[in-house]
């Protein structure tokens, strides 16, 4: 065991690495969360949400303004943050969703764009960065510290990876044993032919919309409490790093969606000790996202656009 | 009957002549002035005669850099707050002041534009309240050119090194200096310092030199901001630094309590010693850490502790900041903008003659031993080639929910000869009395 742990890793001993390593894991369950909802609905809708990461910072300035401002309980205000990822996911889907059903992939990612910069421009607005004194959106779990082999791992980074997990697996079932899940994959498959059959298209995509709308909401709010700052353009941009997740698992594998995001969190982090790279560590998700598509192509044929309906 | 009508009527009378009474008094106090007093004195604002200025304004304006993670408006807006205050006290003998504001994003060409459009266009015959990370390198040139002497709170070299700026503020290289200093006399034995990267070679070099000279490993970890990694890198400062060692951090409260939430998460905060530049020695940063980092930090404060109880002029930006500018928390941005106002109207106060470009930068030229309970020592300008008048500060820390001063006014290290020249002249040239 001691060799072990004076393992040395490009001159950098392993005691060193430990604690980037559970920050990586941290960031790796968010990313892993907001791929798998991204994938989610890119399989039900053919729609590949840019605005993810702004959904989730606008809902995560919702909370903090009630928890700040009023005097509503932090549960209730966390609640409504993931639930205002839902409702915004699910009021674009329905409204501009039929709209651009029949349009190009590219099309229906190029709408979520605006509703990401919409949501910008409103936060630029009504929560401009600076302002004298920064915000922060912290969860109670961050106050409780455990030692793992001597390296220190707080319960927010435990509950990220727990989360991912339990949500890759709950939808990975959810979509195998349910009447909805099926219907989920039968869009996925073919629309028009999903619908010739009965399949009611409008509820199951709503179901889409809404569902990774959740999980969108619960990556902003965990994300906040593990970059220790409520900074809306950082959590806009998550959106990068769970499009590298979502493309290491082809848009299609959760469970590769899930592997992706934590290999993207761990990249990130474990760079960042090494000084002569630590710069480039923000190209990590492109990187990864590169060299899966590379590899996975070499046996197929890897789509990341899909026909219109 | 006549009486219970004449009674009643007398009771009204009464209840109803008190209540006007209480209610004109009330109105009185809400709307009592402000900054009254002897012209001169500490804790007036400007002639201190409670009447409104109403002849031709005096164009002063001033600018400030606005960036995501960093807002140096603050400097500005109680920069106005503070001539607000003038011109409800007479303004400069009958003239109000109009104080104009821009900001600007870290762009060269805004900054020079702008210092361009404050001179040649507006007309201004002073710029006062200036921060930023770059603009004293991008425009001391064309204020030299222009013969303006910037009163304002700096941040860079050129800040300190050119004749075109007075500042009242120490600047990051100083206070950092002063920091580092109080963390190896409390102990630290290696050394850990995190500036933003746009301003670390100069705010980081003083206290590395600090450091290298009482033979204590010293390392730099220059920050991109806004920070997006907080924990990874403070990570990386404590591998360093170990147990026992001192981390500095040199960051707005925009940006520092990211790694003071991050120290929290991970455990360390009893394990080091941390050391700060002067922005987070305010009552609210010392509300959101407090008590978790009590008794752990050596923040330099280049200015009195921010409490009303200090002094009239501590006292007195209190009351202005809540009359004029009620959305500012006070804190050591607001005591620089509130000082850069105050000295820039006793310049405007000592000109005999009419008011214009040319004699108020003479004025300002010719400030000295200028008293104030926030600094340590006098300001002054002096007409010297550079000026570094904020060179002596005091450590505060913060204890249940405040900030407490930790040790007296203490001049900093002489880490540069600009430093030791500095206090050569203030003896010569009497700028902080004799």
């Amino acid at each position: 065991m001691t060799d072990v742990l004076a393992l040395s890793v490009f001159g950098v001993d392993w005691q060193f690495v430990k604690p980037f390593i559970v920050i990586g894991l941290g960031f790796g369950g968010v990313y892993a969360l907001s791929g798998v909802g991204l994938v989610v609905l890119y399989q039900a809708t053919g729609v590949l949400n840019v605005a993810f990461g702004a959904i989730g910072a606008a809902g995560a300035l919702i909370a903090y303004y009630l928890i700040n401002h009023t005097s509503t309980p932090q549960w209730l205000a966390f609640a409504i943050c993931v639930l205002f990822g839902g409702v915004v996911n699910l009021a674009y889907g329905m409204v501009f969703g039929p709209a651009f059903a029949r349009r190009d992939p590219l099309v229906k990612m190029m709408g979520t764009l605006g509703l990401a910069l919409i949501l910008l421009g409103l936060m630029a607005w009504r929560a401009p960065a600076g302002g004298a004194f920064a915000r922060f959106l912290p969860l109670p779990s961050s106050q409780h510290l455990y030692s793992i082999s001597g390296t220190n791992v707080n319960l927010t980074q435990i509950i990220s990876v727990g989360v991912a997990l339990a949500l890759t697996a709950g939808v990975t079932i959810f979509l195998r044993v349910t009447s909805l899940g099926t219907a989920m994959r039968a869009l996925a498959n073919d629309r028009e032919i999903t619908a010739t059959l009965g399949v009611p298209v409008r509820r199951v995509e709503a179901a889409a919309w809404f569902g990774s709308g959740l999980a969108c909401g619960a990556a902003g709010l965990v994300l906040p409490d593990l970059l220790t700052s409520l900074d809306y353009a950082a959590l806009t941009f998550l959106v990068i790093s769970s499009l590298a997740a979502a493309l290491i698992g082809r848009l299609r594998s959760l469970w590769a969606t899930f592997g992706g995001g934590m290999a993207v969190g761990l990249a990130q982090s474990v760079i960042t000790p090494y000084q002569s790279i630590s710069a480039y560590r923000s190209s990590a998700p492109f990187v990864l996202a590169i060299a899966a598509l590379l590899v996975l192509s070499r046996r197929r044929v890897v789509t990341i656009s899909r026909t219109a309906g | 009957m006549k009486l219970r009508r004449a009674l009643t009527t007398g009771v009204l009378a009464a209840l109803l002549g008190a209540a006007i009474i209480a209610t004109s008094a009330g109105a009185a106090s809400t709307a009592a002035p402000i900054g009254k007093g002897k012209q001169g004195a500490a804790g007036v604002c400007g002639m201190g005669n409670g009447k409104k200025a109403k002849g031709a304004p005096i164009k002063i304006d001033g600018l400030d850099m606005l960036i995501p993670g960093v807002d140096f408006t603050t400097v500005g807006k109680t920069a106005a707050a503070y001539f607000a205050c003038v011109n409800d006290n007479g303004g400069i003998h009958g003239r109000p002041v109009k104080y104009t504001l821009y900001s600007e994003a870290l762009d060269p060409n805004q900054e020079k534009a702008l210092a361009k459009k404050m001179i040649e266009s507006d007309k201004a015959v002073g710029v006062v309240g200036n921060t930023s990370f770059a603009e004293c390198g991008t425009n001391w040139k064309y204020y030299k050119s222009k013969g303006y002497v910037v009163i304002g709170a700096g941040v860079q070299a050129e800040c300190y090194s050119k004749p075109s700026f007075a500042e009242v503020n120490a600047g990051p290289r100083y206070s950092n200096v002063g920091a580092a200093q109080a963390l190896i006399k409390a102990g630290a034995k290696k050394l850990a310092i995190a500036s933003p990267d746009t301003i670390s070679a100069y705010a980081d070099g003083g206290p590395a030199l600090v450091a290298q000279k009482a033979g204590i490993p010293v390392k730099v970890f220059p920050t991109h901001l806004p920070v997006t990694d907080a924990t990874s890198q403070l990570i990386q400062m404590y591998q360093f630094a170990g147990n026992g060692g001192g981390i500095l951090i040199d960051f707005t409260p925009d940006t520092a309590p990211a790694f003071m939430k991050a120290a929290q998460a991970q455990g360390i905060v009893s394990k080091v010693m941390w050391g700060s530049s002067t922005p987070i020695a305010n009552t609210f940063m010392a509300s959101q850490f407090s008590p978790a980092f009590d008794g752990h930090l050596w923040i330099d404060n280049e200015f009195s502790n921010v409490d009303p109880s200090v002094g009239p002029d501590s006292a007195l930006m209190f009351k202005v900041l809540t009359k004029y500018a009620p959305k500012i928390a006070p804190q050591a941005f607001a005591q620089m903008g509130f000082l850069d106002a105050k000295f820039a109207t006793n310049a405007l106060l000592s000109i005999k003659g009419a008011i214009t470009a040319k004699s108020y930068n003479t004025a300002v030229k010719k400030l000295k031993n200028q008293r104030t309970d926030m600094l340590c020592k006098p300001f002054y300008v002096g007409g010297l080639p550079y000026h570094i008048p904020n060179n002596s500060n005091i450590i505060v820390d913060y204890k249940n929910g405040k900030v407490i001063q930790k040790s007296k006014c203490t001049e900093f290290e002489a880490v540069d000869k600009a430093i030791a020249q500095t206090r050569v002249w203030e003896k010569k040239f009497h700028l902080i009395g004799k």
